[in-house]
């Protein structure tokens, strides 16, 4: 792609735009055709395909007002505080349970099996337990990021490799040498993969649980934008919250010098 | 004792004639088999030696029709070689057993490609595994068998395809040395027993010596014929031969080749290292 | 103890058995302390039923809720979206393996989607597909999607270069290489991304069913939470999350099942 952009002068011959690029053109021009002659045919259920440009209003409409950058904070807020208070907690846990084989054979099961489970099924728990605001939100997004970082930590710190470990004691390093020299360093990788995992569940979670019942929040949003039956406003917030999460995606993978938002 | 390497006789069946390799890379370009000319008679075993990087496992790909080359002719039986030849049988270094097939089902894959019914190929398969030493383990899948046992599965695969030329690169490359000298016997033993022309691709002069009638010494980068050493000693071989004194004087002739050679790429790597690292 | 009683291998199998016995055994102190702590007053009842309480409704529920017809619904609603997954997940991967620029144009996309909140598009289904279990089978299947079509791709690009060349060596044609090497040297590694798939399946059925209030265990909690029936609704979540880590642990048994040659 860094080939279009160069602006020196080219023989006629070559072409300007390299095939992948030519492709995803094409691709994306046909999508948008198909989908603007299809707004226009009539043929499906009013406003199921809003013309591109209502879309396009729409966005301009919803980035132009505070309203929705208030919205995301709170989002982001609550995304922030569950990915804060469940990373931790599932850090903590993986490391205590990566570092002892009894404790892992105890309970890394439960751990394990109880992961991949339908987590926004616990939200009227947790009105109970926190209340309609964000509490409820941030204890969901809590639950779901816990799950991710506890394994995936526990198997980093099973994985590391033993030689290394045994260099460190063999120079006498002291316990918190060893894990901020040795342990931390060697685990990177597999952490920062589970709080990409866990930011994903987070975002989720939490989303979800704002469409449910909340009165703030990009999924009220969302929700909002359905009840009143405000088909171009909604495509326009999926697509923002689509790019958005993608990049936050790839920036905690940045982070850690992981290629950014390849298969997990 | 040593021949000439050029001018292959025409009663050869592999014949590479004045092959040459060149790869591009990002740092130019690379003559990995640079004018190499040698042919293997029939019924002969004939080994490629040279120390890593002399472009032995180019030639390989070559001769097997994997990579493309420069320029040179590779024919067997007079038939020029550009794709995959069917009287040539390869066994790969690396572990190649299907693990999705039976051992039965491995080594009938070639059988299978040209349509011969299943009662017929099975009982094609069975003579094969036999002949390698693996009755009782039919039904078993790979990840039940050693390395070595796996090895003897894709030896036996690439015998059941009856090539005219058992073409194989470095295959007890991956195996420990008790195995590798065990395994040696037991090709010995198929390749007399088939009289099968075998060409294989080494860097073990012990290996090399103790199954060859001919061994090819070729030079570090860019990959040249250095010297054809003929191996008089008696047949039947088995690995008891490395013991004798004859043994001893081939091995020490070739590692007095090799050694120069093995050198000359130790320094160039190490060179090429320190280029790197002041590039960097 | 009475382990100077034991022989060494029961006691190696004691000490094998005692990780597992902590963990149940910790799970049931953790309930009864609990039970407790809530009949003691020390939390509100209202809030958190005790243990007991929950485990007590458990028939209720089976019988009066039809549980087991709900849970054929949501089955059949996540093997529904199953089906469509490999079906179109598998034959995008080979698609996009058999075209090289599609993959390289598409390959990126797909991964960014895999990471991006496809199930917030409930709203949106809900509107194009109506309310009924289209729009739960489909938001299941679209947001499994993308890692059934990564792991098929992933299987094919991964095959080994030598089983290649074994397969170049025998001159296969183009159409054998796919079928006798490629494929299946793929399959334990698209067996693993259906596996994903299903189970991102269920996890999106029954969350979506309980957020838009319709069709088998999902809906089942949203009512008996909006019943404020407390022990119902502990109840019920107990019975989806055990059903879960059940098809969790069938599909890890399946799969191991399918790939036990490799």
């Amino acid at each position: 792609m860094a080939d279009t952009s160069r602006v020196t002068p080219l023989p006629a011959s070559v072409p300007v735009l390299s095939p992948v690029t030519l492709l995803r053109l094409v691709i994306i021009l046909t999508v948008l055709a198909v989908w603007e002659f299809l707004s226009h045919s009539g043929w499906l259920y009013r406003d199921v395909v809003p013309s591109l440009l209502a879309i396009g209003r729409a966005m301009f409409d919803l980035l132009a007002h505070g309203e929705y950058y208030f919205n995301l904070a709170v989002t982001a807020g609550e995304v922030g505080a569950a990915l804060a208070i469940g990373g931790s907690l599932g850090l903590v846990v993986g490391i205590v349970l990566g570092a002892n084989r009894f404790l892992s054979k105890a309970f890394e099961s439960y751990l394990y099996y109880l992961g991949p489970t339908p987590k926004i099924i616990f939200f009227p728990i947790m009105i109970m337990w926190f209340g309609v605001g964000p509490g409820s939100k941030i204890a969901l997004g809590t639950l779901s990021c816990f799950f991710p970082v506890a394994l995936s930590a526990a198997a980093g710190m099973r994985q590391i490799d033993k030689v290394l470990i045994r260099v460190g004691n063999s120079f006498r390093a002291s316990t918190a040498q060893m894990v901020f020299k040795i342990y931390l360093p060697a685990m990177r990788h597999p952490i920062i993969n589970g709080v990409r995992l866990g930011l994903g569940v987070a975002l989720i979670g939490t989303l979800l649980a704002e469409t449910k019942l909340s009165n703030k929040g990009i999924g009220f949003l969302i929700i909002q934008a359905y009840s009143i039956f405000d088909m171009p406003r909604m495509y326009a917030m999926l697509i923002v919250l689509f790019v958005l999460s993608i990049g936050a995606n790839s920036v905690v993978g940045r982070l850690g010098g992981l290629d950014s938002i390849k298969r997990s | 004792m040593t021949s000439t390497p050029h001018n292959p006789a025409n009663t050869d069946i592999l014949v590479v004639d004045d092959v040459v390799v060149r790869f591009e890379t990002q740092e130019g370009p690379v003559i990995a088999v640079d004018h190499v000319s040698f042919g293997v008679r029939q019924g002969e075993f004939l080994s490629v030696i040279g120390p890593s990087g002399c472009g032995k496992s180019t030639l390989f790909n070559v001769i097997g029709g994997l990579i493309g080359h420069t320029s040179g002719v590779v024919s067997v039986g007079g038939e020029t070689i550009n794709s995959p030849h069917q009287s040539i049988g390869m066994v790969f270094r690396e572990e190649s057993t299907f693990p999705w097939r039976s051992v039965t089902d491995n080594v009938a894959f070639p059988l299978e490609l040209i349509g011969m019914p299943k009662a017929q190929r099975i009982e094609r398969a069975r003579h094969f595994i036999s002949l390698v030493g693996l009755d009782g383990f039919e039904n078993r899948y790979p990840n039940e068998l050693s390395g070595g046992m796996r090895q003897r599965v894709s030896l036996a695969r690439t015998l059941a395809s009856e090539p005219k030329i058992l073409l194989m690169d470095e295959p007890f490359a991956a195996l420990d040395e008790q195995t590798r000298l065990l395994l040696g016997d037991k090709v010995l033993q198929i390749q007399q027993q088939l009289k099968q022309t075998t060409l294989l691709i080494t860097h073990n002069i012990t290996e090399a010596v103790q199954m060859s009638d001919r061994i090819l010494v070729m030079t570090y980068r860019p990959g040249k014929v250095k010297r054809i050493v003929d191996i008089d000693l008696p047949r039947p071989r088995t690995s008891e031969i490395v013991g004798s004194e004859a043994f001893g004087r081939y091995v020490a002739q070739i590692w007095a080749d090799l050694r120069e050679e093995a050198s000359r790429g130790m320094r160039d790597e190490e060179e090429h290292a320190l280029h790197h690292v002041s590039t960097t | 103890m009475t382990m100077t009683a034991t022989t060494p291998t029961q006691r190696f199998r004691l000490s094998g058995a005692l990780p597992a016995l902590t963990g149940i055994g910790t799970l049931v102190a953790f309930f009864v302390l609990m039970e407790v702590f809530i009949r003691s007053g020390g939390l509100n009842r209202f809030i958190v039923p005790p243990p007991s309480e929950i485990i007590a409704s458990f028939p209720r529920i089976i019988v009066e809720e039809q549980v087991l017809h709900r849970f054929v619904l949501t089955l059949t609603e996540c093997l529904t979206a199953g089906v469509m997954l490999t079906v179109f997940g598998v034959s995008g991967g080979v698609l996009m393996h058999r075209f090289k620029l599609l993959q390289q144009a598409c390959e990126t996309w797909i991964a960014a989607l895999a990471s991006a909140p496809v199930v917030l598009c409930y709203p949106l289904f809900l509107v194009i597909f109506g309310r009924n279990a289209w729009t739960i089978i489909m938001m299941g299947f679209v947001s499994a999607l993308p890692p059934v079509i990564l792991k098929t791709l992933e299987g094919i690009s991964g095959t080994r270069k030598v089983l290649v060349n074994v397969g170049r060596s025998f001159n296969l044609t183009p159409t054998q290489q796919f079928w006798k090497i490629l494929f299946p040297a793929a399959l334990p590694t698209i067996f693993v991304g259906i596996r994903l798939g299903l189970i991102f399946a269920l996890i999106n059925v029954v969350g979506v069913e309980f957020l838009i209030n319709f069709g088998g265990l999902g809906q089942l909690i949203n009512e008996l939470a909006e019943r404020y029936d407390l022990a119902g609704t502990y109840a019920a979540i107990c019975f989806v999350v055990l059903v879960s880590v059940m098809f969790f642990m069938i599909l890890e048994k399946a799969e191991r099942w399918l790939t036990r040659a490799e």
